[in-house]
């Protein structure tokens, strides 16, 4: 049986993948190894996983999500979730679920922004040394 | 006043666990819920259902539509012959909630709907019925 795949794309040195289907387990699953096998590839400096397009964001998803970011920070990548709709933010937080590892922003263009500025710190951090 | 709406979905595999969410939301809209609860209606059917692939296998969710007292709501009902539950409170328990990779998805259910019934014995099944109440038409009666 085949799973769908989500998009991933590479601008710059962040990836980008906009989820825009209601997931079910196991392309759930395949996205989070895929998106790992990119990190690994292309030395991304951050993710951008981009959820406008999502109305439902259960447990399973959200732990999938967490794992990820725990995962990439791991290899060095931070994640970066955007565009989530209140309805997901009020379901996540009473389902217990707040993704304490996870960057957020409001849209994917303000999640670009935070990246440019995390990248600024870095390299003011290996200025200073 | 809505006629009485009800649907069933077989619960076979996490392709039909997005069938039930789907189908969820759609008689949520159609009883009027705003957005936030459409969201908490079908992310409840998702845990359920899930629960159901996870532990029993195969399962079946019927979803009907309450007209009680003119307080119109959403009744979750969600069956299964699998193993059943030996020890509900720590199944619905916050610290399940966090060690159990899975079964957190009821402690989190629960939380989102108004009403939640468990019955559930070793052996037999679980059934998990819950019920959402839509408050706007709710403050409308009194």
């Amino acid at each position: 049986m085949n799973s769908l795949r989500i998009p991933i794309l590479k601008i710059g040195q962040a990836l980008i993948a906009s989820i825009q289907v209601s997931l079910h387990d196991a392309s759930a699953m395949q996205f989070k190894d895929d998106l790992l096998d990119r990190i690994h590839a292309t030395h991304a400096r951050a993710v951008i996983i981009d959820l406008t397009a999502l109305d439902v964001v259960d447990s399973f998803i959200g732990r999938m999500i967490a794992d990820l970011a725990v995962m990439a920070r791991l290899m060095g990548t931070e994640v970066i979730l955007t565009g989530l709709q209140p309805a997901v933010a009020v379901t996540l937080v009473e389902l217990g679920l707040e993704l304490p590892n996870v960057h957020t922003a409001l849209n994917l263009e303000k999640g670009l922004a935070l990246m440019e500025l995390q990248g600024q710190e870095d390299t003011d951090v290996v200025a200073a040394e | 006043m809505l006629l009485q709406q009800s649907r069933d979905v077989i619960i076979r595999s996490d392709r039909d666990v997005v069938t039930a969410r789907a189908l969820a939301r759609e008689l949520a809209t159609m009883l009027g819920f705003g957005p936030v609860d459409q969201a908490r209606i079908a992310t409840t059917v998702s845990e359920l259902a899930r629960n159901v692939i996870a532990y029993a296998g195969t399962g079946q969710v019927t979803l009907r539509s309450l007209d009680e007292n003119q307080a119109v709501g959403i009744q979750i009902e969600c069956r299964d012959q699998g193993p059943g539950i030996g020890d509900i409170a720590q199944a619905l328990g916050d610290e399940a909630f966090r060690v159990n990779s899975v079964g957190r998805g009821l402690s989190g259910a629960r939380r989102l709907m108004d009403e939640f019934e468990l019955q559930s014995e070793v052996g037999v099944g679980t059934t998990v019925i819950c019920r959402k109440w839509h408050t706007e038409r709710m403050k409308n009666k009194k």
